[in-house]
C-alpha cells in the first residue's frame, strides 16, 4: 500500500509550500505592522482605562483603612453592605427617575423643536439660542439655576408678578419640588444638543419616499408616522443612548444644586459613590458602587446596541 | 580673570549658604480662605527666624483628606499639615506616622504663654500630637442695635434668653439666625441646645452610649421645634449667613469666633455694631461652658527630623507668631501673652476667665466621621420642616445609622 502524502508534501510537490510560507510571512508582517500602529492606542487605553477599571474592581473586594490603605481581602462584603444601606435603595430609585426623565423629556422636546424649527423662518437663530446652554459647564448651570430657584430668586418673583401675590417656594428645599426642579435644569441644558442631532438626522432622510407618499395623498402625520420616524430611528437611538448615560452618571447638577451632604431626594448613584469615597473616605465601598454603576450602564448600553443592530437590519 | 572667578565662586558659596539658612518649610492645609493670612505669617517667620513658612492650600477638604490619607498609606506624609480634632484626629494618630509634640508643648507651657490644660485638647492617651492653628469658642454674636431696640441686655440665664427672644420678636426682629447653607450648619443649634440642657447625654452621643432617639435628644428637638413655632429663627434657606446678619436679619448669630473677622468684612464693627456672649445653660447647676473648636497643625514623624519644621512651629506659637497670625486672620491660638485678635474675642476671653467657662468639643469633630454627613443632612431636613413629627422621623433615621455604626465597629 503506497504511503499517503501529507498536506505539506503535496504542497511541496506542486511548489506551493514556498507560496504558503511567503503568505504566512506576509500575514505575520502585516500583523506586526498593525500591532506597531495600534500599540500606542492599546497602551493608552490600557493605562488610562483598563488598568484603573481592574484596579477599581480589586479595591472593591478589599477592606480599606483610611491611613494604611487596603489591608485585607473582604470578598463580597462591600457589595452586601449596599443591600443593607438604606441610602443605596434611595439612590437607586432616584437614579431610575433620572434615567427615565433624561431619556424621555429631552428627546420629546428636542424632537418637537426640531420638527417645528426645520425650514422655519429664523431657524438658525433659534437653533443657536436653544443650543447655547449646552456650551456652559454643568457646574456653572447648577450655580446659575440655584439662584433662579432661590426663595427670593427670579422664578418666585416671576410667579409673583404673574399671580399678583407673594410666592415663596423653596424649589430646591422641598421634597416634592427638588427633583423636578433639577430635572428641568437638566432638560434646559441638554435639549439643544438633542434638537441639533435630530435636525441632522432629519436632513439625512431622502426626500423621494416623502414626496411619493405626499403625491399618493398621505397626510403630514401619516408621512411622519410611517416614513420620517422609522428613518429617524437610528438617530433617536443614538440620542437615547447619550441621554441614558447622562441619566446614570447624573452628578454635577445634583451636587451643586443639592447640598454637599445630600438629602434623600438628591442622592443619585453617582452622588452616593462620590459621597462615600471622597467625603467619608470609604474607598472600597465607593469602588464597589462604581462597579455596580458600571455594570448597570454596560447592560443598558448592550441592550441598546442590540436594538441598534436590529434597526440597522430592518432599514437595510 | 582669576579675581573674577574667585569673586564669583565666593558669591555662589555665600548664596548657597544663605539658601540653606533660609529654608522653606511647607505647611499643607485645606483652608484656602486663610491663604493670605498664612502668607503674612510666612513673611513674619522669614523676617524673624530666617525660615519661611510656606503655605500650600488644597482646593477642597475632600481632596485634601484623600491626599493625606493616601500619603499615609504610602508612608510619605508631608512634614507639616493641618488636620481636625476628634475621631479623625485619633484615626490619624493611630497610623503611627504623626510625631509627638510633647517637647514643643513643654517649651510652650514653660514660657508662660500657654496654659497646661490646653495641651489636653490636642492629646490622645496623654500625648499631644498637635498645636493649635486656631482656637475658636462658639459664641452668640449679637446685633447691639437690635438689643437696644428691644430693650434687652446679654442674657445670663435660660429664662433671660427666652425673654430676650420674646422681646426681640415683639420688636419685629427675628431673634435667632440659622441656615442650612453649605450643608454642614445643621448641627449648630442642635449641639448648643444639647450642651445647655444635658451635656452628659451630648457626650454620650459621640461614643454610642446615648441614642439619638433618647429623651435627652427628644427634649432638645422639642425646644428647637418650639422656638421655630414661635418664629424665633430666620429662614433656613438663606444662602448668605454672614450677609444676613450684617443686614440685621437676625439678632443672635451662633458661630465660632473665627467668624468675627468675616462679619467685620461684611461691614460691621466688632465691639460697636456687634458683640458676643456665651449662651447660658437651661440647668443653672451646670458649669458655664462653650463649644471649643481647634484645628491642629500636626507634624509627621519624618517632619520631626527636620529642625526647620520645628523652628517654624516654635515661631508660630511664640507671642510674635501668634500676633502676626491674629492680625492677619483674626484668629487666636491660645497664647495668653499675645494680643486678642479683636474686641469680641477680648471680651469673651474676659468672660471665660470670670466665669470659669469650660470647653466642650464640637459635635462635628466628636461624632464619627462616617456619620457626619448623613446626620447633618437629617438635621437640615428638620430645619426645613421643624415640626415634632419631622423630628421623630429624623431621630429614628439618625439613630438607625448610629446604632448600625456602633454595632459594626
Amino acid at each position: 500500500m503506497p504511503k499517503r502524502e501529507t498536506d505539506d508534501e503535496i504542497l511541496a510537490r506542486i511548489g506551493l509550500d514556498t507560496l504558503a510560507a511567503t503568505e504566512k510571512h506576509r500575514t505575520r508582517r502585516a500583523f506586526r505592522t498593525a500591532f506597531f500602529f495600534m500599540a500606542p492606542a492599546v497602551a493608552f487605553v490600557s493605562i488610562v482605562l483598563l488598568f484603573p477599571v481592574l484596579y477599581n474592581i480589586y479595591i472593591s473586594l478589599t477592606k480599606w483603612r483610611r491611613f494604611s490603605g487596603f489591608d485585607e481581602f473582604a470578598g463580597a462584603r462591600n457589595y452586601t453592605r449596599m443591600i443593607d444601606n438604606p441610602f443605596f435603595a434611595e439612590a437607586l430609585a432616584n437614579t431610575a427617575i433620572w434615567v427615565v426623565a433624561s431619556m424621555t423629556l429631552p428627546l420629546a422636546i428636542g424632537l418637537g423643536l426640531a420638527i417645528l424649527l426645520r425650514g422655519a423662518p429664523g431657524e438658525g437663530a433659534f437653533k443657536n439660542i436653544i443650543f447655547l446652554p449646552r456650551i456652559l459647564a454643568p457646574t456653572v448651570v447648577g450655580v446659575l439655576w440655584f439662584y433662579v430657584y432661590a426663595p427670593d430668586g427670579v422664578l418666585n418673583r416671576a410667579l409673583g408678578v404673574a399671580t399678583g401675590r407673594e410666592v415663596d417656594i423653596g424649589w430646591l428645599y422641598q421634597d416634592n419640588t427638588v427633583t423636578g426642579a433639577i430635572i428641568a435644569t437638566f432638560v434646559w441644558q441638554s435639549v439643544g444638543l438633542v434638537m441639533v442631532l435630530i435636525l441632522l438626522g432629519l436632513a439625512a432622510i431622502p426626500r423621494d419616499p416623502i414626496e411619493a407618499a405626499t403625491v399618493d395623498g398621505a397626510r403630514p402625520w401619516q408621512v411622519f408616522r410611517h416614513i420620517t420616524l422609522p428613518l429617524l430611528l437610528p438617530t433617536l437611538l443614538v440620542v437615547t443612548i447619550l441621554s441614558v448615560l447622562a441619566g446614570f452618571t447624573a452628578f454635577d447638577l445634583l451636587w451643586v444644586m443639592g447640598v454637599p451632604y445630600p438629602g434623600q431626594r438628591t442622592l443619585s448613584l453617582a452622588v452616593f459613590m462620590y459621597f462615600e469615597a471622597f467625603q467619608k473616605g470609604a474607598w472600597a465601598f465607593g469602588s464597589a458602587l462604581a462597579v455596580v454603576i458600571g455594570i448597570v450602564v454596560l447592560s443598558v448600553t448592550w441592550v441598546q446596541a442590540a436594538m441598534q443592530a436590529r434597526i440597522d437590519r430592518m432599514t437595510k | 580673570m582669576k579675581h573674577f572667578i574667585r569673586t564669583f565662586t565666593s558669591a555662589a558659596a555665600l548664596s548657597a549658604l544663605a539658601t540653606v539658612a533660609m529654608a522653606d518649610v511647607e505647611l499643607l492645609h485645606d483652608k484656602g480662605f486663610w491663604s493670605e493670612a498664612l502668607e503674612a505669617v510666612g513673611d513674619a517667620s522669614e523676617t524673624s527666624t530666617g525660615n519661611r513658612l510656606v503655605q500650600t492650600p488644597y482646593a477642597t477638604p475632600e481632596q485634601y483628606k484623600a491626599f493625606v490619607q493616601t500619603s499615609a498609606a504610602s508612608g510619605e506624609m508631608p512634614d507639616l499639615f493641618t488636620w481636625w480634632t476628634g475621631g479623625v484626629y485619633e484615626e490619624l494618630i493611630a497610623s503611627g506616622q504623626v510625631a509627638s509634640m510633647d517637647p514643643l508643648w513643654e517649651k510652650m507651657i514653660a514660657s508662660g504663654n500657654f496654659d497646661a490644660s490646653l495641651r489636653d485638647f490636642y492629646s490622645v492617651d496623654g500625648v499631644a500630637y498637635g498645636i493649635p492653628l486656631h482656637l475658636s469658642r462658639w459664641i452668640a454674636l449679637y446685633n447691639t442695635d437690635h438689643f437696644e431696640t428691644a430693650g434687652i441686655t446679654e442674657p445670663t440665664t435660660w429664662e433671660e434668653l427666652n425673654a430676650a427672644a420674646e422681646a426681640l420678636k415683639a420688636a419685629g426682629i427675628t431673634p435667632f439666625h440659622a441656615t442650612t447653607q453649605d450643608g454642614w450648619r445643621g448641627f449648630i443649634w442642635f449641639q448648643e441646645i444639647m450642651i445647655r440642657t444635658n451635656p452628659e447625654a451630648y457626650a454620650g452621643l459621640h461614643d454610642g452610649s446615648v441614642a439619638y432617639d433618647s429623651d435627652a435628644v427628644r427634649n432638645a428637638f422639642q425646644i428647637w421645634s418650639d422656638w421655630y413655632a414661635k418664629g424665633y429663627f430666620t429662614d433656613p434657606r438663606s444662602n448668605d449667613e454672614v450677609g444676613d446678619f450684617a443686614k440685621g436679619e437676625g439678632a443672635i448669630y451662633l458661630i465660632g469666633d473665627w467668624a468675627v473677622g468675616i462679619v467685620e468684612g461684611a461691614g460691621m464693627t466688632a465691639g460697636e455694631d456687634f458683640s458676643a456672649f456665651i449662651m447660658p445653660n437651661a440647668d443653672p447647676s451646670l458649669p458655664s461652658s462653650s463649644i471649643l473648636e481647634g484645628s491642629p497643625i500636626v507634624m509627621s514623624v519624618s517632619g520631626s527630623e527636620n529642625p526647620d519644621a520645628m523652628a517654624a512651629l516654635e515661631f508660630f506659637t511664640s507671642v510674635e507668631g501668634a500676633n502676626a497670625w491674629a492680625a492677619a486672620s483674626g484668629n487666636a491660638i491660645g497664647n495668653a501673652n499675645a494680643a486678642a485678635p479683636n474686641a469680641v474675642v477680648e471680651k469673651i476671653n474676659a468672660d471665660v476667665a470670670a466665669n470659669g467657662t469650660i470647653a466642650i468639643g464640637r459635635w462635628w469633630e466628636s461624632v464619627p466621621a462616617e456619620l457626619q454627613g448623613e446626620i447633618v443632612a437629617e438635621f437640615n431636613r428638620f430645619m426645613l420642616d421643624p415640626t415634632m413629627e419631622t423630628a421623630e422621623d429624623v431621630m429614628a433615621t439618625v439613630q438607625a445609622l448610629n446604632a448600625d455604626y456602633w454595632a459594626n465597629l
